[in-house]
C-alpha cells in the first residue's frame, strides 16, 4: 500500500485516513470514468426471468436482460435494427446516419460496462489499463473506419471535436448545473488532477500546432524544408505523445494513484448509482459480448463514415460542423449524463476526472494512435489539423486551465466554457465546404499560393 | 530590514523567522543562479602547493588550481587549446566547432565563479548586479560575435534556444529526476518567485509576438505599415523590456529580496562548498575574469565562424544546432547544478537557475542584443521567425501551468521533457538549403509560387 503511505506522508490532504479502506474496497482499477457511466445504469429486476424453468435459458435471459435492459438508455437500441434496416432498404441516406448515430449511443455506454466486468477478473493494474483504454473505444472504432475509407478529414474533425466537446461541453454545462443545483454550497475539487489534465493537453496542443506552424512557416517561405517533413514531424510527435500517455498511465494506476481516486461518498445517497462491486456476468459471457458489441459499433461506424457527405448534403450542414460538433456529442453521450450528475451531487472530482480524463484520453492516445494506424496503413496522415480547428484546441484548453486553476467552481464558470462551445459550434457551422471538394487523402503535399512580394 | 518587515507581515510563509538571520549571514547578492552552479565545485587540495618554496610562486600556483581546478568541469578544460590548435591547424572546420562548444563549458561556469568572488569585495547590491548580468555572459558574447559577423539569425535562434532550454530541458529534468528521487516525499516550492518569472516571460513573449504579427498583417494586407516600422517597434520593445529588467532587478535585489533567497540548509552541503570568504584577490580576480571573457570571444567567434560548416559536414540544420546545441553546451553548469539540488528537494533553488537564467536571458540579452545591433547599424529586429516564436510562447505558457500550484511531481518534468523533444524534433526535420545564406534580414518576405497540389 505505498500510495497509501505516501499519501499519509502528505499530510495536506484532508481524506487521507479514509483512503486505505477505500483503496482495499475496489481495486479494480476504477477511475473516475466509470464510476461517472455506471451513474446511468439500473439495477436490473430478476423476478420476471426467475420464474423461467430449465436453468440454462434462465441464466441466458438474465444475461441478455443485464446486458440490454442494464442501462437507462436501453430506449436507443432499437435505433440499432432499424439503421441495419434503413441500410438494406435503401431508405435515405441520412436517415442510416441518423439512426446509427442514435444506435451507437447505447453500445458506447455498454461498452463501458462490459470493460469494467472484465476488470473484476483481471486485477487492479490490467483493468485500470482497460478502462483507460476502452473508454473512448467508440472514438476509436469511428476514427479506424474513417481511416480505412480514407476521410481523413473527418478523422480530424472527430477528434477535435471530441476533445472539444469533453473539456467545453461536458465540463461547462456540469459546472453549471453543478453551480446552479449547489448555489449556497461550496464547492470545491482537487486541482492536482486537474493540473495533469492540463499539462498533457499542452503538450498535445504544441503538438498539433508545430505542424500546422511548419506549414505556414514553410508555405510562407520563411522556413524551406521538404513537403514530407511535416509527416515525419507528426509521427515523431505521436511516438512522443504515446510515450506521454504511458506516463500519464503510470502516473496514475501505478504512482500517484490516490490524485485519481474517485471519492464517492460511502453509501448516504447512492440511489440512483448501483454500487457493483461484484461481477454480475461471467468472464467468457462478458469477452463474447464486448467483441460482439465490437462489431455492431464497427458496423454502425462504417455507417456512420459512409454516409457522412450525404447526411450533410441532404441537411445543408458542413461535414467539419457533423464531425466536430455532433458526433463527439453522441460519443460522449453517456459520459456526458454521469459528469452531469455527479456535478449535481456536489462531487467535481469525479466530474473533472471524466471530462479532462476523456480528453486527456482523446488527445494523448486516440489522435496518436491514429496517426501510427495510419502510418502502418500507409496512409499520410500527420497532425496538422487545420487552423481553425487548432487555435480553438488551444483556447479551450487555456479556457479550461484557466478555469480550474483555484479548485472552486460556481455556475458562472460553466457558462463560460459553454458559450465558449457554442462560439466555437457557430464558426464551424457558417463553414460551408463546397460540394466539389472531398474529404480525399491528404497526401501532405503543401497546398501553396503564388504570393507577392509586400515590401 | 525593511524586506523581514514585509515577509512577517505576510505571514502565510512558513521560514520567516530564520530569515533574518540568514540574510545577515551572507549579503554578498548571492542568487539561487550562483548557489546552483556552486554546487560543481570543489574544495581545492592546497597541500601540495603549500610545500612550493618563495611566496610570490606558492600564492601564484594556488590561484592557479583555485582558477583551474576548482571546477568538476576541468576535465574539458584542455578543450580550449584543442580547439585553438585546430584553428591554426586547419583541421576539419567542424572539430573546430565541437571542440570550441566543449571548451566554453568549463570557462562559463568560471566566469560565474569569478563574478561571484568579485561579488564579495563589492557589497550586496552591486554584486548582485554583476551576478545578475554575468549569469549568462557566454549567451550574450556569443550573440555579440554573431551580431558582428552579420548572423542575426544564429543570434535570434540561439537565444530563443537558450530560453528554451532553460524552460523545458533544465526545468524538466529537474523535475524529472527531482521526482523520481522524492518519490515519497512532497515536492514544494514557493510559487511566488516562478510568477514573477512567468510574467516576464509572458512580457517577452508579446515582445516577440508583436513584430511577427505585424510582419503578417502587412504581407496579408491587413494592414498597411512602411518596412521599417518592424524595427522601430522592436527596438521600442527592447527599451521596454530592459525597463521590465531594471525593475525586476529592482525587485530581487532590493524590496523583495526574500522571494529569491536560496533556502539553504547548512547541515548537508557536502558537495556544496559553501565559500563564505572570497578564496582569490580582486586585481586577480579581475584580471582572470578578462583573461576568461578574451578566451571566451575567441572561442566563440570560432563556434559563430563555423556553424555552417559543422552544419554542413554533419547534415545538420543551422536552426537545430543554434536553437538545441549551443544552449544545451551554455547552460551546462547551471544545468547540473539545477538537477543537484532537484535531488536533494530544494526546489526553489532549481527554480531560480532555471526560471532566473530564462527571464534573464529574455529580458536582458535579447533587448540588449538589438541595442548593440542599433549602435552597431546592423537592422535586427525582435521578429523571431514564425516556429521559434510559437515554440516559445507554448514553452512558456507550459511551464507557467506546470508552476501554478507550488508542488512538483515526476510526470511535471516528463511533460517539460517531451515538450523540449517535440520542439526539437520540429527543428531537426528542418533543413535550410544551403545557398541560403543567413543575411542580414531585412524584413522583405521572399516568397514562391507553388502550385496547387490538391
Amino acid at each position: 500500500m505505498a500510495s497509501a503511505g505516501y499519501e499519509a506522508l502528505e499530510g495536506g490532504n484532508l481524506k487521507g485516513g479514509a483512503l486505505i479502506s477505500k483503496e482495499m474496497r475496489h481495486g479494480h482499477g476504477r477511475t473516475a470514468h466509470n464510476m461517472s457511466s455506471s451513474s446511468l445504469r439500473k439495477k436490473s429486476d430478476l423476478t420476471l426471468v426467475s420464474k423461467v424453468p430449465w436453468g440454462l435459458l434462465r441464466s441466458l435471459l438474465a444475461n441478455l436482460q443485464e446486458i440490454f435492459l442494464g442501462t437507462k438508455l436501453f430506449v436507443l437500441f432499437p435505433a440499432v435494427p432499424l439503421a441495419v434496416a434503413a441500410h438494406y432498404f435503401h431508405f435515405g441516406r441520412a436517415w442510416v446516419f441518423a439512426l446509427s448515430l442514435l444506435g451507437l449511443t447505447p453500445l458506447a455506454e455498454r461498452v463501458s460496462f462490459l470493460t469494467e466486468q472484465i476488470a473484476y477478473y483481471t486485477g487492479p493494474t490490467v483493468g485500470g489499463l482497460l478502462n483507460a483504454t476502452c473508454g473512448n473505444a467508440t472514438e476509436l472504432i469511428i476514427a479506424i473506419f474513417a481511416l480505412f475509407g480514407g476521410k481523413i478529414e473527418v478523422v480530424k474533425c472527430s477528434l477535435v471535436g471530441s476533445i472539444l466537446s469533453n473539456l467545453l461541453l461536458v465540463l461547462g454545462s456540469s459546472l453549471f448545473c453543478g453551480g446552479i443545483a449547489n448555489l449556497r454550497k461550496e464547492q470545491l475539487f482537487d486541482r492536482k488532477q486537474a493540473d495533469v489534465n492540463s499539462g498533457l493537453l499542452m503538450l498535445g496542443a504544441l503538438c498539433h500546432m508545430l505542424p500546422l506552424m511548419f506549414r505556414y512557416a514553410v508555405s510562407s517561405g520563411e522556413q524551406t524544408a521538404a513537403t514530407v517533413s511535416t509527416l515525419d514531424l507528426s509521427r515523431a510527435c505521436s511516438i512522443v505523445m504515446l510515450l506521454a500517455y504511458i506516463a500519464y498511465l503510470f502516473f496514475q494506476l501505478k504512482t500517484h494513484r490516490q490524485l485519481f481516486e474517485s471519492q464517492e461518498q460511502e453509501d448516504d445517497d447512492n440511489d440512483d448509482v448501483t454500487s457493483e462491486d461484484e461481477a454480475v456476468i461471467g468472464l467468457p459471457s462478458a469477452l463474447a459480448w464486448l467483441l460482439g458489441m465490437t462489431i455492431v459499433i464497427a458496423i454502425l461506424s462504417e455507417y456512420v463514415v459512409g454516409t457522412i457527405e450525404d447526411a450533410s448534403e441532404s441537411w445543408g450542414i458542413s461535414v467539419s460542423f457533423i464531425s466536430i460538433i455532433l458526433l463527439p456529442i453522441v460519443g460522449n453521450a453517456a459520459e456526458h449524463a454521469g459528469a452531469i450528475i455527479f456535478a449535481f451531487k456536489n462531487k467535481l472530482d469525479i466530474t473533472l476526472g471524466v471530462s479532462l480524463g476523456s480528453a486527456t484520453q482523446v488527445s494523448m492516445f486516440v489522435v496518436p494512435f491514429s496517426v501510427i494506424m495510419a502510418w502502418i496503413m500507409g496512409i499520410q496522415m500527420d497532425l496538422d489539423f487545420k487552423l481553425l480547428e487548432t487555435v480553438s484546441l488551444i483556447i479551450a484548453i487555456l479556457v479550461t486551465a484557466f478555469t480550474l486553476q483555484d479548485g472552486t467552481s460556481h455556475y458562472l464558470k460553466g457558462i463560460v466554457l459553454l458559450l465558449c462551445y457554442i462560439v466555437i459550434g457557430a464558426c464551424f457551422f457558417v463553414l460551408k465546404t463546397p460540394p466539389n471538394q472531398t474529404n480525399g487523402i491528404n497526401s501532405g503535399v503543401l497546398t501553396t499560393k503564388s504570393g507577392v512580394v509586400v515590401a
